[in-house]
């Protein structure tokens, strides 16, 4: 599987997993946890939300945005260059706000969130990716 | 829904969204390639241009391969998708990938039985019985 796609692949899991917290925080039901049990303690925190947005709905909103930058970069339309830059941006910022919310997990609030953590790997999946590629994905669509 | 589905059909339903969008987003790279695959007697049907019926397929497969990946209407999206991949498998014929649509078209129909609403599956029984 080449790179590009295996980034469309983690943000199509992305989409899944936030859609699923969605639709459960929207029918006010308990997501499944499972591994650990504070799913609940996390999600239902404080720090649910950044910027007045819930977190869910900002990772949703990502991974979309990830998924289809990564699928222009396949079908080469647009500024691939500006399409690069954003990616960077996204998944950079992305990552240090992963970083952020494992620190509130461990420190703050004192449990772990199975989908929390799970999409901080996708995140940091995506940034190895970003890295490998020499900060430059647009190449990685002539090695497809 | 109606039933509790497992882990095993989120895993395919997630799988299947995957390999539907990304399937999409191949032919829109390279529509003349995936348009070989229509078979003459289709293009003599069609009155539309391959190019555009592919570009179509593609169009559908994204939307399908998206409202599987969220969740949305799963039943209704697996059998738009079991339909839609028996129509390439006409349109298409038997060649060398036949057997990846049939794998995927068996997965589309286990993702539209696991989501199929309880009452939908009594109805479908209790006719399948008087008949």
């Amino acid at each position: 599987m080449t790179s590009l796609a295996l980034l469309f692949t983690l943000a199509a899991f992305g989409i899944a997993e936030t859609a699923y917290l969605i639709e459960k925080r929207y029918a006010s039901e308990k997501p499944v946890c499972p591994i650990g049990g504070g799913c609940r303690a996390v999600l239902e925190s404080k720090y649910n939300r950044m910027f007045g947005v819930h977190n869910d709905i900002l990772g949703f909103g990502f991974y979309v945005a990830v998924c289809i930058i990564s699928g222009l970069f396949v079908v080469q339309v647009g500024p691939t260059d500006l399409w690069n830059k954003l990616l960077i941006l996204m998944v950079g910022g992305s990552a240090i706000m992963s970083l952020v919310l494992i620190f509130i997990q461990w420190k703050i609030v004192k449990h772990w969130c199975f989908w929390c953590l799970m999409s901080s790997l996708t995140v940091g999946l995506m940034a190895l990716i970003i890295i490998i590629s020499g900060f430059d994905v647009a190449a990685l669509t002539s090695r497809i | 829904m109606d039933g509790k589905p497992n882990a095993s059909y989120h895993i395919l339903r997630v799988g299947m969204g995957i390999t539907f969008i990304w399937i999409g987003v191949l032919i829109f790279r390279d529509p003349q390639t995936w348009a070989a695959f229509i078979n003459p007697w289709v293009r003599e049907l069609i009155p539309i241009d391959p190019v555009q019926t592919i570009l179509g397929t593609a169009v559908f497969d994204i939307i399908l391969g998206f409202m599987m990946l969220i969740n949305l209407l799963p039943w209704v999206v697996a059998l738009l998708a079991t339909v839609h991949l028996v129509g390439i498998l006409i349109v298409s014929g038997i060649n060398e990938i036949t057997v990846r649509d049939i794998g995927l078209a068996t997965g589309t129909i286990a993702l539209f039985w696991q989501s199929l609403p309880e009452r939908h599956k009594t109805m479908l029984k209790h006719k399948a019985k008087t008949s």
